[in-house]
């Protein structure tokens, strides 16, 4: 015997071959009628059957996506961002011009855009840019300096004056006349909602927002400053005798500031949870919050650090050998620098930096941008989505085991004991189907909602759904069961004297249970409608957790509606595409079942 | 028939109460005092000793300091003799608050009503004739996605498309602000109005009635009296919106009859989205202000007409086919 022949399928395969009903080779006509069995017919049916078996896919890309997706990337739900809110989507935050990229003079990070200057002093901008930042000053003029801000820039040109654009209210575009009298600008920093300016004699000027954060220049400080930095709740003085001096009166983490450093400090950078500063001995000191492990420096750069930079949770520096590294939040690797030598500059901020090296050569890393853009608290769009639907999911699916459960249980008593008590559970039915559905789970919502946590509030809405959509399906399992009982089959196990249990188990439930079945998926989209009509009301899973459906709640304004249609388009598009799919599937599984259907 | 009508009319009662008692229950169970919302807030400052006393006539006056049981009696006496109770939140009684919003229900739902079935019952029928034709299919398909996506959804996407990147339709509310039209100027107006909601609630019911269509046809198309019908020789006209039209009107006429019911029901969801002044919005607004009177006022009114529209279901059915028996 050759080798070929005594290969043999597994008993997997084969399992998996008879379950879809994949045949070896045609048999003919008489053949396959008597080889297969009603369950088998039912793939045939439903695998033939080109719309369902599209819904399917579709609905096992959509599970598997939302499943791995959201275990891939867990969502902090209580994160927020006020510097990233509704960012359009698209990668093109670090896109940085090509004429720029190889002779930059210096790179400004703002929060979902860059300014950056090339060494002929042109001005170029990038990422997403706000209508009022599309309009650039005077592109002709020579610049020597840019600083980006939250929603706004400031550049320096080359005979001194100092100019703004972008977000303009708020007192950002009244520039004190002592700036535009100086002439001797020599630092400019755009931050949030403020803009600093500090001059060559050591002057320190601000202008912006005065809500955002209260500046006070002690008068000792004031005309001996040599560099200002700012986060978005306070800024720092670097004085030109080595001291760091908070500007603002406040007992936060960050008026901790060591002792020890002071007369020392060469560079200060802020991020918005830590400050940090270089002393003269490349030693870098933090203080503040010990958030995402700002406080461990890397070993390696301690004591060879020249010059340091804060983003929104990071800090990067640069060595003296000219390499740069990175630590603390890496949400957008942010904190990932790559290894890069000959650097001579490094600009970092919110989520991202740039290292520029003696050529005029730029390298970024950080974050890039939202696939799918983010909401009006800076959330990542996608990662919700990712997470909501799994939310969505879950609720939708517990539901309708729940609901499928006591529809079985109540329609087959019911139907098979009959008598009084298919009266009493008929009214019951009755009972539950006349509560009207949606003011009800409003009502209860409102009532527990408020005392639980969020599990427990999640937890309940799945029971009402659950408990509350079960009478269709326990009348329409009654129904079946009532015919099956006066079937021969069912008088020839009675007769044969088999336990009532093993009778309705064994015999009557599988001839009933394709229509469980098709009521169980068609049921499963009309949960995932019903949850996400109650988030989108507002009396579902409520923020922060998300779902597709309270996802849309904060996007029923017409402003969202016509400018941030990333907001709604996503989660709408995924929510439909899930609930068609499963109907689909549901729908074709009726056809694939129903014996009439192979006829017409 | 008459025993089967008493039977069922007993079995609504015992329903109806049973529910009533749920309801009741549940209501009691939401946190707020609605006695507190019924006395001005700015005594409490001024005045504090005539708020007590304020307080505790609201509260005698609601009945709130007796047994659950008995509250329960006395709000069903009442309700059952007319008085629905007083909204805590508009301060006038509950039947007077529902006047104009069950209007504005009705004008929506019916006139959706009547395009739904214009549109359905012919497509329907068409599409249940050329079965399995790629008219047929198209149909299929558009009816699935009709009626599996969301109506919040389609809201919004109606919005974008017919408010704000093509301006046909006001974007919410039932009348001009500020405009104080009169006679056949404000009827207008009322319907421009109502044109963005009538759209999408049309569009979001029309799948499932045309499916419902469809196959009623597609069964009575089976039928051995249409093969006679064709033996005959008649012509496929007659066949079709004669013999087989006729007998797939009975479920249809069911499901209109049960349809006709809902029309006083608002949709929570379209009308929260549109600021329709209906019965849904209201709804909500109750349960988001806790006006318990009135929600619960609201949701017995939701009972009785889910009851009254299973009921009429049956009856349509007996009378539109004599063959149905009922007992």
């Amino acid at each position: 015997m050759s080798k070929k022949e005594k290969k043999r399928p597994s008993s997997f395969s084969l399992m998996f071959r008879r379950l879809f009903g994949i045949q070896e080779k045609e048999r003919d006509i008489l053949k396959e009628e008597q080889m297969q069995s009603p369950f088998r017919t039912i793939v045939r049916n439903f695998v033939s059957n080109k719309v369902s078996m599209f819904g399917t896919i579709v609905f096992v890309l959509i599970f598997l996506t939302v499943f791995i997706g959201s275990a891939i990337y867990p969502l902090d739900v209580n994160f927020q961002d006020t510097t990233q809110q509704n960012v359009s989507p698209g990668f093109n935050m670090m896109s940085v011009p090509k004429e720029l990229k190889s002779n930059a003079q210096q790179i400004s990070v703002g929060a979902t855009f860059g300014v950056g200057i090339d060494q002929n002093g042109k001005l170029y901008q990038w990422g997403k840019l706000s209508d009022k930042l599309k309009k650039m000053p005077d592109t002709n003029a020579k610049y020597t300096q840019v600083s980006a801000g939250f929603n706004h820039a400031l550049a320096l040109t080359e005979d001194g004056n100092v100019v703004t654009w972008g977000y303009d209210r708020l007192g950002l575009n009244n520039i004190p006349f002592e700036v535009k009298d100086a002439t001797d600008v020599k630092q400019i920093l755009a931050g949030y909602q403020m803009s600093f300016v500090v001059t060559e004699g050591g002057e320190l000027y601000y202008w912006g927002n005065p809500n955002a954060m209260s500046i006070t220049i002690p008068d000792e400080v004031q005309g001996n400053i040599e560099k200002v930095v700012a986060n978005l709740s306070t800024a720092f003085a670097l004085t030109k005798d080595g001291q760091v001096v908070m500007l603002s009166n406040s007992t936060t983490p960050f008026a901790n500031i060591p002792e020890e450093i002071q007369g020392q400090v060469m560079d200060v950078a802020a991020n918005d949870r830590a400050a940090a500063a270089v002393t003269a001995d490349g030693q870098v000191h933090v203080w503040g919050t010990n958030d995402y492990n700002l406080f461990e420096v890397p070993e390696a750069v301690q004591g060879s650090v020249s010059a340091i930079a804060g983003g929104r949770f990071h800090f990067s520096v640069l060595t003296n050998e000219g390499t740069v590294y990175s630590w603390g939040n890496d949400m957008y690797n942010q904190s990932s620098a790559p290894e890069l030598t000959g650097i001579t500059q490094l600009d970092s901020g919110y989520f991202q930096n740039y290292a520029i090296d003696a050529g005029g050569n730029v390298t970024g890393w950080g974050l890039k941008g939202y696939l799918f853009g983010t909401d009006q608290y800076g959330r990542d769009v996608a990662l919700r989505m990712l997470a909501g639907g799994r939310m969505t999911m879950t609720i939708g699916a517990i539901a309708v085991i729940i609901s499928t459960i006591i529809g079985v249980i109540i329609g087959g008593i019911s139907g098979y004991y009959g008598g009084w008590i298919d009266n009493i559970l008929m009214r019951l039915t009755e009972i539950v189907m006349s509560i009207p559905f949606l003011p009800l789970a409003i009502v209860l919502s409102s009532i527990v909602g408020n005392k639980l946590s969020e599990v427990g509030r999640i937890s309940m809405i799945m029971v009402i759904l659950g408990f509350l959509s079960w009478p269709g399906l326990a009348r329409l399992i009654r129904a079946q069961v009532l015919s099956a009982r006066e079937q021969e089959y069912v008088t020839a196990a009675k007769a044969m004297g088999i336990r009532e249990f093993t009778l309705i188990f064994r015999h009557i439930l599988p001839n009933v249970i394709t229509v469980v079945i098709v009521n169980t998926t068609l049921s499963f989209a009309t949960c995932l409608l019903t949850e996400s009509s109650l988030s989108f009301i507002g009396f579902g899973v409520v923020e922060p957790s998300p779902t597709w459906g309270n996802m849309l709640n904060s996007a029923q304004s017409s402003d969202v509606i016509a400018n941030m249609w990333w907001r709604w388009v996503f989660p709408s598009i995924a929510l439909s595409l899930a609930v068609v799919s499963i109907n689909l599937i549901g729908d074709g599984m009726r056809d694939a079942i129903d014996p009439k259907s192979n006829e017409r | 028939m008459a025993k089967y009508l008493l039977k069922r009319i007993l079995y609504m009662v015992f329903v109806f109460f049973i529910v009533s008692i749920v309801m009741f229950a549940i209501t009691k169970a939401v946190p707020g005092d609605p006695a507190r919302n019924m006395v001005s807030e700015q005594l409490a400052a001024t005045d504090p000793e005539r708020y007590q006393i304020a307080y505790q006539n609201a509260r005698e006056a609601l009945g709130l300091d007796d047994p659950i049981p008995i509250q329960y009696v006395k709000w069903m006496g009442q309700t059952l003799t007319g008085n629905f109770g007083y909204s805590n939140q508009y301060k006038k009684p509950v039947v007077e608050v529902v006047g104009t919003p069950m209007l504005n229900t009705v004008a929506l739902n019916l006139a959706s009503l009547v395009l739904v079935f214009a549109i359905a019952i012919p497509l329907g029928i068409v599409s249940a004739v050329k079965q399995k034709s790629v008219f047929d299919q198209a149909v299929q398909v558009g009816s699935i996605i009709g009626y599996s996506l969301p109506t919040f959804v389609i809201s919004l996407v109606f919005i974008f498309l017919f408010a704000i990147k093509i301006p046909i339709f006001p974007i919410s509310g039932t009348s001009t602000p500020g405009a104080d039209y009169t006679g056949l100027r404000a009827f207008g107006d009322y319907m421009y109005h109502m044109g963005l909601p009538l759209l999408v609630s049309t569009f979001c019911s029309i799948g499932g009635i045309l499916r419902y269509v469809r196959a009623a046809m597609i069964d009575a198309l089976r039928e051995d009296y249409i093969r006679t019908a064709r033996a005959k020789g008649l012509r496929e006209k007659v066949v079709i919106y004669s013999h087989a039209f006729r007998n797939a009107l009975i479920p249809i006429v069911t499901i209109v009859t049960s349809w006709f019911v809902s029309i006083f029901g608002g949709s929570v969801v379209i009308e929260s989205i549109f600021l329709w002044n209906g019965l849904g919005n209201t709804m909500l607004t109750a349960l988001r202000n806790l006006d318990s009177p009135l929600y619960l006022a609201m949701m017995m009114f939701y009972v009785v007409i889910t009851l009254i529209g299973n009921l009429l279901m049956d009856i349509a059915y007996c009378i539109a086919d004599p063959r149905v028996k009922l007992q």
